[in-house]
């Protein structure tokens, strides 16, 4: 699984002490601000500070990171090549062309396009990469339920779900497993999935008992791991919040 | 408890019924029935789930001492919410609002109990098996319970790691006097601890109550009939009467179907599974693998029947690997029946489940049809039902179904008595010598040392990536 392992030596960083919430909030306003750019060099500017700030400010290995983001180059690349070529632009009465090899045509415009496309899905990976490498899921639980003052019920159903993955995967190689046995093949069929679904389902439904058991939901909780807001919370909220106002300004017009 | 009962919503049946416990501080209960006889729905009960978290009527009364109740299941991945040790543990303590200075000096104590406490801060998901129902027990302990209920805390762990398990327990029923109610099918191991039974029948009532050797002494024969295994000194004859035992040299020994050679495999690159493992295994044979876990027993199921390519060396089945031979032809070679049977099902009826993957035609429906009565679910009664709805016996012995009905040279079981009581065992060791005898050659990998010595032929150790031999069972 491609989840991050959140050390000790990673929680005592700079960002890996932040308030988790804070970079959620962070996370979530510089991704509005992606998609609001119309300039692609917007969107892989802030991209760019994001891992600048997970490898600089949260000791994150540059490995890891670019570990975590080239599924995402990938599929960015195919997005944008296809947005080119298939652009409306591109056939649009005195559109600027580029290239014309045979049926293939892209105008300028729709180059621009494809641009834009992938870049905002790179710093779309980037900026997610950088939020999950320096928060643990434990950290960010602990910080939605006693800073964001989220229902216990729902913090720790998502942590729960989190922690759910691996299982998801290892459920699904057995069931392609039961699939190759009997001579299918063992790609994704609609009946993998119903029973992934049913198992998923049957595992909640037990733990959600097991959680009871362990008295949860009987009455307020108290915390292992208190927090404080620490004056590196608001320090990092002003800092992202003037790279986000630096960028719109130089690209919204 | 008096009188206590208790019926699930919607379900026709009580699934437990007249039970009436009075358990002192300090005392060790064991319960013990065959599946289906209410035994979990007691230990939920007696951790108090039942009617609030679980729907159902409940009759007669439960009362329980002031103090907190934990409660241990089976699968320890069920149980662990949080990412790190000691966050797991706190866990519990944290629902119960306890202050943060009685946490920090709570924790520590309940992993010295259970033998975790050099690894607070590592990572759950890297603990072994063992480690981590012992880091449940640690969770379930750390409240200071007055009463501990345990379902079948050992069932997934292999002998050594079991015995771990219970060497805690024991302590705490010693130096803690917690109450201990424990729900098991392997009873060997609880037995020495117990100071109580409690025997439960197929219709959710007491069968029998009281000191362990009384209970046996009297009801001993009831106990078997209704499918409870006991001690194995105290079993009258083994439980499966001993058939001709074919060796590796015996007369009908013919060629080896299956034949491994310098086999190597890994995950990890310089991190070897398996290495230079050797085997050969003849038609009729029923070989038994052993081994801790981790040692890499299914890893070795899902080489043999070619899910996983191998690393190194060689796997031949009838003198040809398997991946020579064209794809339509493979199956017939070697079928594997997984650990968990509700992991494998791909279908929403039984008669689907059966079916799937199969050519249509009059032959597999009478094959299927046959095979499905002889496994003890015929598909007129059985067909339309889910195969999730199905009891743990029935679910195993379908599990065997798609195998079966490949009539495959070599048949691989991971596991196969996981979760089933001896009603369940004795039925798949008898359908496993039935084939065996029909001249497939069968390898079970298994940590249940009762299965094994009454299925296997000869019992291989996995050690350090090779196979050991441990002698004919």
């Amino acid at each position: 699984m491609g989840l991050s392992v959140h050390d000790d030596a990673r929680t005592a960083t700079r960002l890996g002490r932040t308030s988790a919430l804070v970079k959620l909030g962070v996370a979530i306003v510089w991704l509005l601000g992606v998609v609001v750019t119309p300039d692609p060099r917007g969107s892989l500017t802030m991209g760019l500070v994001a891992l600048a700030a997970a490898r600089l400010l949260g000791s994150v290995p540059m490995r890891e990171l670019l570990r975590g983001l080239a599924p995402l180059v990938v599929a960015a690349c195919g997005i944008a090549v296809f947005t080119a070529i298939f652009a409306a632009a591109n056939t649009a009465s005195g559109a600027v062309l580029l290239v014309e090899v045979g049926p293939l045509v892209v105008s300028a415009a729709g180059a621009q396009a494809g641009l834009l496309v992938g870049a905002r899905l790179l710093a779309i990976g980037a900026i997610s990469v950088a939020f999950a490498s320096t928060t643990s899921p434990t950290a960010l639980v602990d910080a939605l339920v006693q800073q964001g003052h989220v229902s216990d019920r729902f913090a720790f159903g998502a942590l729960a779900a989190y922690g759910a993955l691996p299982r998801l995967s290892t459920d699904l190689r057995a069931l392609r497993d039961a699939r190759q046995l009997r001579g299918l093949r063992a790609d994704l069929h609609p009946r993998l999935l119903v029973a992934l679904l049913v198992l998923a389902v049957r595992h909640a439904e037990r733990l959600g008992v097991a959680m009871d058991a362990r008295g949860f939901g009987q009455g307020p909780r108290s915390h292992y791991r208190p927090l404080a807001w620490s004056a590196l919370d608001p320090l990092v909220a002003a800092g992202a919040g003037i790279v986000l106002a630096l960028v719109l300004a130089a690209t919204v017009s | 408890m008096a009188g206590f009962g208790f019926r699930f919503a919607g379900a026709e049946r009580v699934a437990l019924a007249n039970v009436d416990l009075d358990l002192a501080p300090g005392t060790c209960l064991l319960v013990l029935g065959p599946s289906g006889s209410g035994k979990s729905t007691l230990a939920m009960a007696l951790a108090g789930l039942l009617g609030r978290d679980v729907p159902g009527t409940l009759v007669g009364s439960l009362a329980i001492g002031s103090g907190d109740r934990g409660l241990v299941f089976q699968d320890a991945d069920r149980q662990l919410v949080m990412e790190r040790v000691e966050d797991d543990v706190a866990f519990g303590l944290e629902s119960r609002g306890w202050p943060l200075e009685a946490m920090r000096a709570r924790v520590p104590d309940a992993l010295v109990d259970v033998g975790l406490a050099d690894r607070p801060r590592a990572v759950v998901a890297t603990l072994s098996g063992g480690q981590r129902q012992r880091l449940a027990l640690a969770g379930a302990l750390a409240p200071g319970p007055a009463l501990l209920v345990l379902d079948e805390p050992t069932a997934n762990l292999d002998p050594a790691a079991a015995a771990a398990f219970m060497a805690r327990l024991a302590y705490l029923k010693q130096e803690a006097s917690t109450t201990i109610v424990v729900v098991e099918h392997r009873v060997d191991d609880t037995w020495p601890l117990a100071d109580r039974l409690l025997v439960l029948g197929r219709d959710g009532r007491p069968l029998a109550e009281g000191r362990p050797e009384e209970v046996v002494e009297r009801d001993g024969a009831r106990m078997i009939d209704e499918g409870v295994w006991l001690p194995r000194r105290m079993e009258p004859a083994p439980p499966v009467s001993a058939a001709p035992i074919l060796g590796p040299d015996g007369e009908q020994s013919s060629s080896a179907v299956l034949e491994v050679l310098g086999l190597g495999f890994a995950y990890v690159a310089g991190a070897p599974v398996l290495q230079g493992l050797d085997l050969a295994v003849r038609a009729g044979e029923r070989i038994a693998i052993v081994g801790a876990n981790g040692s890499g027993k299914s890893t070795l199921a899902r080489l043999l029947v070619g899910l996983l390519p191998p690393g190194a060396g060689s796997i031949e089945i009838d003198g040809l690997a398997p991946s020579r031979r064209p794809p339509a032809n493979r199956l017939a070679l070697a079928g594997l029946v997984f650990q968990d049977p509700e992991v494998g099902f791909l279908a929403t009826t039984v008669d689907e489940e059966v079916r799937l993957g199969l050519p249509r035609g009059a032959g597999t429906e009478t094959r299927a049809a046959r095979l499905m009565t002889a496994l003890g679910l015929p598909l007129g009664a059985y067909g339309r039902r889910s195969p999730y709805r199905l009891s743990g016996g029935e679910q195993r012995r379908l599990s065997l179904a798609p195998a079966l009905l490949r009539e495959p040279r070599l048949l691989v079981l991971d596991e196969p008595t996981f979760a089933q009581d001896r009603a369940g065992v004795t039925t798949l060791v008898e359908i496993l010598r039935a084939r065996a005898e029909a001249g497939t050659a069968i390898v079970a990998v298994s940590h249940d040392e009762r299965f094994v010595a009454s299925f296997a032929t000869r019992v291989l150790e996995l050690r350090g990536g090779r196979l050991l031999d441990r002698g004919a069972s």
